[in-house]
């Protein structure tokens, strides 16, 4: 079984600043992590391979230093990396990025499964997956928590609603987006790192892929930022004050008819 | 409860009077006597029910002048002073035993000076060591005498205690930064010791006397610390071994390879699947008897990766089953916290526990991995064993089951301390690296420690501190003492 794992570098979030006059955050000097919700489709993807046999690939689109990303995937066990990077594709939303990695993944050939994380943590869509199935038109699942089965034709999996759990099977080839739930992302060896730094990458540009010029980048995203600001954080709470026996009955009675306002009891 | 056992040592209560004369010293906001205040000061990171005791007044002075005077008033009125940093000790340091007076340095934390044309920074001792790193790390600077309890400890502690830490391996310990310190002396002079300085033999290192001296040689209100540049890059190993003596046995190897690394961590089964059942983390650590996490840093990311693969292939010749590599933030600290969690992963097991800090030479820890075996079974006990391999740094500890009644733990627990010290001294080690005496380890240094060094010890403190006020009956115990 074949798998693609599209992944994303995104910065690591412990140390972000804003700069508060433009609301956007500070790239520079920053470091850059495979986006943390990515080690869970990396690892689901090789347990798939464990049980299947086949490969993984991971697929990122991003500048030349995301390539980093991809040895960081393949020290964790991923079989190869492809680059997707242009100066034509800087500047994409989430519909030109789902575009352009559909076409990528067009381009690298014929997979079983395409296995993505539940969304980044910097831009915090979720889009850019389903994207991809749109694209490719193929069966989406997101939200998966378990690969209940796989077979040659098919895959059944668990999703995660609001309600509980939704069992899905559906054809392959297929994309599913998962969640935390699905595995603990295995730590990348050292043999994987030796394999990783001596691996090559190869890239893919507007110019090796079929795709519509029209499409890419800034020019072909929809989405416009308008403006970006940081909320305030306003926690303009009440504080309800019991010092001696005699107040704590009105405390409580403040605090219920609280509670019962919110329909909290 | 507290005067009766001042008293009983030949102490004076703190009365109403004394408490009016400190609060015209340090004002009305910086003294308090209410029980549920003090009884925050009661304690440190050590069993409360076992180590705690409360004070009778608690003292938070801003300035060394302020310092100076409650000491004299120590001194004038026989009351007994306990200095206090952030209270995160492990060895009942700041605690005051004695009642009497607890001073505590939490609101001198101020910046005096940062000097960045000869590589220091002054604080005063209150100042949250997170906060020094943090602030240094801002310019580019590094205060490399990094304790294990950052996020809360203050310099001042860091210093009267000496700690150690996580990378101790490369940096050493928190004295090698200390270049000066403004110190309140056991009568209530006011002296500062080193300075700006690399170098400094005029006299005897009384600076160096005062870094973990526990306290009882004076309080520290200010410190020189001397900050080196930011190793701007960090990677991690994570090591797995099928035995103990297989990972400790490597260590040496590592260290002679011309190879600094800035931590070799330590864990044994017990720990790494206690804490990863703490925080829910599935790390392969079944087949694994024993974990060693290794740090290398630098300020070349080429020159870390590479002494990262040479220590790792030295590792993988030298039997491990499994070599993981952490490069980024976050799996850096995946692999940290369960290292750091192991203590507090213990204490959901169970509560009741003594978490030692003993030290041997390098090379002989594994010898003492057999012992600790041997203990845990005679004694009935969970003795998880961790700590700063690089250092020869073990913190073995003794985790009471929870099955077992508290009179036998109590006697069982003190004689596995005394082997284990006994152990310890015969393969050449110490009792403590890194938390020192205080009151936890007192009654056994005497059988562990050479006479004539308790002697000069005593002597000092004797010399310094003629009335026996300042962090009394904490290292040892004085002949005159009642």
């Amino acid at each position: 079984m074949n798998i693609v794992v599209p992944i994303k570098q995104v910065p690591e979030t412990s140390n972000v600043k804003m700069n508060p006059e433009t609301g956007t955050m500070i790239r520079a000097g920053v470091e850059t992590v495979v986006n943390p919700l990515d080690l869970y489709a990396i690892e689901t993807a090789l347990q798939l391979k464990e049980q299947h046999g086949g490969t993984v690939t991971a697929i990122t689109m991003g500048p030349s230093q995301a390539e980093k990303v991809l040895k960081e995937a393949i020290a964790m066990g991923c079989d190869e990396g492809i680059l997707v990077s242009d100066r034509k594709f800087g500047g994409s939303d989430t519909w030109a990025t789902s575009y352009t990695l559909a076409k990528a993944i067009e381009k690298f050939g014929t997979f079983d499964l395409i296995i993505a994380g539940e969304r980044a943590t910097d831009g915090d869509t979720a889009q850019v997956g389903p994207g991809i199935a749109a694209w490719l038109n193929i069966p989406l699942a997101t939200y998966v928590a378990r690969v209940e089965s796989v077979d040659d034709r098919s895959l059944t999996v668990e999703r995660l609603v609001e309600e509980g759990y939704q069992i899905i099977e559906m054809e392959k080839p297929a994309l599913i987006t998962v969640v935390k739930a699905i595995a603990s992302p295995r730590l990348p060896t050292l043999r994987g790192k030796k394999r990783a730094k001596t691996a090559t990458i190869p890239l893919y540009n507007a110019e090796n892929m079929d795709v519509d010029p029209a499409s890419l980048g800034l020019r072909g995203s929809p989405t416009k930022v308008v403006k970006i600001a940081t909320p305030k954080v306003t926690r303009g709470g009440t504080v309800v004050s019991a010092t001696d026996e005699q107040s704590v009955a009105s405390a409580v009675e403040q605090l219920m008819a609280f509670l019962e306002s919110r329909e909290l009891v | 409860m507290a005067v009766a056992t001042a008293r009983a040592h030949g102490y004076a209560a703190v009365t109403e009077a004394i408490v009016g004369r400190l609060r015209k010293i340090v004002g009305e906001r910086g003294v308090f006597v209410d029980e549920e205040k003090l009884d925050t000061y009661s304690h440190d990171e050590t069993n409360a029910e076992e180590y705690g005791h409360m004070p009778e007044v608690v003292v938070l002075p801003t300035t060394a002048e302020q310092v100076s005077a409650v000491v004299k008033l120590a001194n004038e009125t026989n009351v007994p002073i306990t200095p206090r940093g952030a209270g995160s000790g492990l060895s009942g340091g700041s605690i005051p035993i004695f009642g009497g007076i607890l001073l505590s340095v939490e609101k001198m934390n101020k910046v005096i000076e940062f000097d960045m044309d000869n590589m220091v920074i002054v604080v005063e001792a209150g100042m949250v060591t997170n906060d020094l790193a943090t602030m240094v790390q801002e310019k580019g600077l590094f205060f490399a005498g990094y304790p294990m309890s950052l996020q809360t400890c203050y310099i001042g502690g860091n210093i009267a205690e000496n700690a150690g830490g996580g990378k101790a391996v490369k940096y050493g310990v928190t004295g090698r930064y200390i270049h000066g310190l403004e110190v309140v002396t056991p009568t209530g002079e006011i002296v500062w010791l080193g300075g700006k300085l690399a170098k400094d033999v005029s006299g005897y290192d009384l600076k160096r006397l005062l870094i973990g001296s526990e306290g009882t040689l004076g309080i520290v209100t200010k410190a020189i610390v001397k900050l080196i540049g930011y190793p701007t890059a960090t990677s991690d190993l994570l090591v797995l071994f099928k035995t103990p003596r297989e990972a400790i046995d490597v260590v040496p190897t590592i260290m002679t390879r011309g190879i600094v690394p800035t931590s070799i961590e330590f864990m044994d089964q017990l720990s790494v699947r206690t804490s990863c059942a703490y925080l829910n983390e599935s790390l392969p650590y079944e087949q694994a008897g024993a974990m060693l996490l290794i740090e290398v840093d630098g300020t070349s990311a080429e020159q870390v990766e590479q002494n990262l693969i040479a220590i790792g292939e030295l590792c993988e010749e030298h039997g491990a089953i499994e070599v993981y590599v952490a490069e980024d933030h976050n799996t850096i600290e995946r692999i940290w916290n369960v290292r750091r969690n192991i203590a507090e992963a213990f204490k959901v097991h169970s509560p009741i526990q003594s978490l030692e800090d003993i030290v041997v030479p390098m090379a002989i820890i594994p010898e003492v991995i057999p012992h600790l075996e041997r203990l845990s079974t005679t004694y009935g006990m969970k003795i998880p064993c961790y700590g700063h391999a690089g250092d020869g740094n073990l913190h073995a500890t003794l985790v009471k089951d929870p099955e077992m009644d508290m009179d036998t733990w109590h006697t069982n627990e003190d004689l596995c301390l005394r082997e284990l010290y006994r152990v310890t001294r015969e393969l050449g080690g110490k009792i403590s690296g890194e938390h020192g005496i205080g009151i936890k380890r007192k009654s056994y240094l005497n059988d562990v420690i050479d006479p004539v060094e308790m002697k000069l010890m005593q002597g000092i403190k004797r010399a310094w501190d003629p009335h026996n006020i300042m962090n009394p009956g904490k290292i040892f115990d004085l002949a005159e003492m009642k």
